[in-house]
């Protein structure tokens, strides 16, 4: 038996404005809401309703036995959430056919697995937990942002539970073996993997409508055949892309839903092929060889590593600046914040900011919102500098605070979540409520001549004697 | 070149109706004819302000006709005779009269970009409302854009022929871009040739310059009878790469405007030192981001900030998250002169790292909004604002020490801002425009 398991990519960032200078300090919009609005639109009108409505059918059609998998990030779900609640509702549908798996990644679709373990964790945390919300589906296999893989993270998804992690079928990792079989990493015994067969994905992804191709035009026939030859060679034919593809990338004028339509009777032709999702397929076949993943890969550019991310100085600037910042985020108890930093580590931004120009600059050219990889970082590096003097000034008032409440001997233990979301009753809360006693009193006292004439309209249960003491040690502070 | 019928005749409408508001001549004062390059509405940086507002000056001395590629309605100046050539049909004049050079000059056609040098990247360049027009010759909005030889050839030609119908004592060109012009008409009238020297090829692509410029300024200031240099600096220069006399040269160094000056607060806490101009090899834009590099390391609360754009300005991106300075080192692009003045607004103190700066108008400026100036000694402006703290260009150390100097220690930052401030008393238009009008009669040109 040889199975089938198509994944698709599911993913839109939170794209920044042409934020300038003159905003440092002046304007809390970030993003581009109107261009994300617009964008998500777009693909949702022209692949997300329409793919999904088609594979519904064909999982109805062919009795559940056409099976799919979906990775959707936190992102794109916080967009439908947003923008459109059709589009998720649509996913749920498909979820609830019972054949379609989702699977874990990264809240932001971000390089925190390069960068920064604790955020990973955490993002990976709360990605599981948005799609166990929405889908009602705890992932057990993993992809990481545009399969960013090595060996570490196989290690560190099976320390995580994970039974399976998705990643790029690299050439030179293989060095001549089929990506058609599911391999073992090194390191992690339990962790089996599923490696991308880049080259029928790619006819599909990349191919499918380029006439200049000898293959031109691809039918779901003739794909079948080249599918089928697979037989007695392979036991899992990896076809991972972009959702995108159908619809988006692939316009419908190129008959891209035509092929869909056909693809799964044509594979049912041959009775030793089914579909399955990646945990069907893990459960289904054992690891037949070692996959030696040392360095980073990906499936990105046909580097197929980091350079997509990490090739130029303004990428490491503006990336290893982000993540900076990481623990004063975590500490700085505001939500708000977090989000803004959260969805600033998503990997997007630093692709935008790619100089790589030969024929993959032209698929970071067609996916930026911006006229240069230079304004991309430019603007990204305008908002982080406005996201650092927040902080900053955050800063500077819970030290202030702080201060106060050690002089007043008042603790500050208030619960702080572990999982990544805040509760309403945040430290931060605590420190507005904190500093604006703080102004108060420095009003009063500064305004006054005499300090036992100051009145406390505040309710703490403290005597007036400790109250008179408090005054005079904060008179002496100040 | 041949425009409609239709235009021709609109032109030569519009070229009545604009003589018919010619300034009225003052009969007893000396008549100058001014060629010009810039001029608003076409400014591309201190050319164009230095032009308008020298010749304006010069109007309470003569009667001064600008002859400038481009005029506009909406940009008369007072008691100038403003002529754009876009304004003028070129075959109103009969062909013998355009004028002849002294010498011979070949050329080929030159995408030559001398005072703006664009990029590729059309996002650094153009922001949106600032789209380049396609330009034809004289209905141009581009002046240094395609060929920019043709286009001068077209203004001497045009003005050559103009100035056959004019009366004038003095011919006075500004830069290169009008010498042409200017040996033309000395050429066709035996009036004296006076060419006034804002910026050299060798300040501009440095001292190894050779090419079709340079030997066009060098002939020119050659057959030019008095050169006018804005600085001491340009006269060295002047002497140095182009081998002339500096008896026939005297220095009239720029003045400047007035702007109404004002602080505001900015919007963050960091103290901000601010660079203006283009980003070109000229302008040391490198020495501004090792300079700012220099003083983070020391102290990490400074943000710097460039102001312009041009063929450094990808580099500068680079340089700058290369030296993991990306968040405190800002480039905003070119800028109208309120978001300039804003960011003067703001800026504690205003480096200019010129590696050969004839003049360096925009430190008077900064010294007008009370910030205080760290310039480099290969500057003219040094000559006259002493009120400000030099360095070699190169000097990246005594640079930083100067800046950090300046933002900690605030009596220090208020002498130097005060001296500043008694030496802009000295540093007018009216001063330069008499001095020109000294140099004029002392050489009994008028």
């Amino acid at each position: 038996m040889t199975s089938i398991c198509f994944y698709f990519q599911v993913h839109q960032p939170f794209r920044i404005r042409n934020y300038s200078f003159f905003d440092i300090g002046r304007s809390d919009q970030y993003e581009d809401d109107q261009k994300n609005e617009e964008i998500l639109n777009k693909v949702a009108e022209k692949c997300y309703l329409k793919t999904n409505r088609k594979m519904l059918e064909l999982i109805q059609r062919h009795n559940g036995k056409f099976r799919i998998c979906y990775s959707l990030s936190g992102t794109v779900i916080e967009q439908f959430e947003k923008y459109r609640p059709d589009v998720l509702q649509s996913f749920i549908d498909l979820a609830n056919t019972g054949c379609v798996e989702f699977l874990a990644e990264t809240y932001s679709h971000s390089l925190s697995f390069v960068y920064s373990k604790k955020e990973f964790v955490r993002q990976v945390k709360k990605h599981g937990a948005i799609i166990k919300k929405h889908f009602n589906q705890e992932p057990k296999v993993f992809r990481n942002t545009e399969l960013i893989f090595n060996n570490e993270l196989a290690v560190f998804m099976e320390q995580m539970g994970y039974k399976g992690v998705i990643c790029e079928g690299v050439d030179r990792l293989l060095n001549g073996r089929s990506p058609n079989y599911l391999y073992k990493p090194v390191g992690a015994p339990k962790t089996k993997l599923l490696l991308k067969n880049h080259l029928l994905s790619d006819d599909i992804a990349f191919r499918f409508s380029d006439q200049g191709w000898k293959e031109f035009p691809l039918t779901a026939n003739k794909f079948a055949t080249w599918v089928h030859s697979v037989a007695g060679q392979g036991e899992t034919i990896n076809l991972f892309m972009d959702y995108e593809t159908f619809g988006e990338h692939q316009w419908e004028s190129t008959g891209i839903f035509n092929f869909l339509d056909h693809l799964p009777a044509e594979i049912f032709k041959h009775p030793d092929f089914d579909f399955k999702t990646p945990s069907e397929v893990i459960d289904t076949y054992p690891t037949r060889d070692t996959y030696d993943a040392h360095d980073f890969i990906s499936w990105a550019d046909t580097e197929r590593d980091l350079s997509a991310w990490l090739s130029n100085s303004m990428q490491h600037e503006a990336l290893k600046q982000i993540y900076s910042i990481e623990e004063t985020v975590m500490n700085c108890g505001d939500p708000d914040l977090l989000r803004t930093w959260e969805r600033l580590t998503t990997s997007d931004h630093f692709y935008y900011m790619c100089t790589k120009f030969w024929n993959d600059g032209d698929v970071h050219k067609y996916f930026s919102p911006y006229d240069s990889p230079y304004d991309a970082y430019m603007f990204f590096m305008n908002v982080f500098s406005d996201l650092e003097c927040k902080l900053n000034d955050l800063k500077e008032a819970t030290a202030a605070t702080e201060a106060l409440m050690k002089a007043n001997q008042i603790s500050l233990d208030l619960p702080v979540e572990a999982n990544g979301t805040l509760e309403e009753v945040s430290p931060y809360n605590a420190l507005m409520f904190f500093s604006n006693i703080y102004n108060e009193w420095e009003h009063k006292i500064k305004n006054s001549l005499n300090p036992d004439q100051v009145s406390l309209d505040f309710s703490t249960e403290v005597s007036n004697e400790e109250k008179d003491e408090e005054i005079s040690d904060l008179k002496l502070a100040i | 070149m041949h425009n409609s019928v239709k235009n021709r005749e609109e032109k030569f409408r519009f070229q009545k109706k604009f003589q018919g508001e010619k300034i009225k001549m003052r009969e007893n004062l000396p008549k100058v004819l001014m060629l010009g390059w810039e001029f608003p509405p076409l400014i591309n940086g201190g050319l164009g302000v230095a032009c308008h507002d020298l010749s304006s000056a010069m109007s309470n001395f003569a009667n001064i006709t600008m002859v400038v590629p481009k005029s506009s309605l909406d940009f008369k100046t007072k008691n100038v005779n403003l002529i754009g050539i876009n304004n003028i049909d070129p075959n109103a004049f009969s062909s013998h009269n355009k004028g002849n050079t002294p010498f011979t000059l070949h050329s080929v056609p030159a995408d030559l970009n001398p005072y703006y040098t664009s990029t590729t990247d059309a996002s650094a360049t153009d922001k949106p409302g600032e789209g380049k027009k396609n330009a034809n010759p004289f209905d141009i909005d581009n002046l240094y854009g395609g060929d920019v030889i043709k286009k001068v050839h077209q203004y001497s030609d045009i003005t050559a022929s103009l100035a056959s119908t004019l009366n004038f004592d003095v011919i006075h060109a500004h830069d290169w871009m009008t010498m042409i012009a200017g040996m033309k008409i000395k050429q066709q009238t035996g009036k004296p040739l006076v060419v006034h020297v804002h910026s050299l090829e060798v300040d501009r692509s440095g001292p190894d310059s050779k090419g079709w410029v340079y030997d066009l300024e060098k002939k020119g200031m050659e057959y030019a009878d008095m050169l006018m240099p804005v600085s001491n600096f340009t006269a060295e220069n002047i002497y140095k790469y182009y081998g002339i006399d500096k008896q026939k040269m005297s220095v009239i160094h720029n003045g400047s405007t007035s702007v109404k000056s004002y602080q505001s607060k900015r919007n963050y806490k960091e103290k901000t030192v601010l660079f203006v101009g283009r980003l070109t090899r000229q302008k040391g834009p490198e020495r501004f981001l090792e300079i700012a590099a220099k003083v983070l390391e020391k102290d990490p609360n400074v943000r710097f900030v460039m102001a312009g754009t041009g063929d450094y300005f990808r580099s500068m991106l680079e340089q700058s998250s290369y030296k993991n300075i990306g968040n405190r080192f800002h480039l905003t692009g070119f800028l109208n002169a309120e978001k300039l003045h804003y960011l003067f607004s703001v800026s504690d103190v205003y480096c200019m790292p010129s590696v050969s700066e004839p003049f360096g108008l925009s430190a008077v400026e900064a010294a007008h909004f009370g910030i205080p100036c760290v310039i480099s000694k290969q500057s003219g402006v040094a000559e006259v604002l002493k009120g400000a703290l030099t360095f070699d260009h190169w000097d990246i150390n005594k640079a930083a020490s100067h800046i950090l100097s300046l933002l900690n220690d605030s009596v220090f930052k208020n002498k130097i801002v005060n001296d500043a401030r008694e030496n802009l008393d000295n540093i007018t238009w009216d001063i330069s425009a008499q001095k020109i009008m000294n140099a004029y009669s002392s050489r009994n040109f008028i």
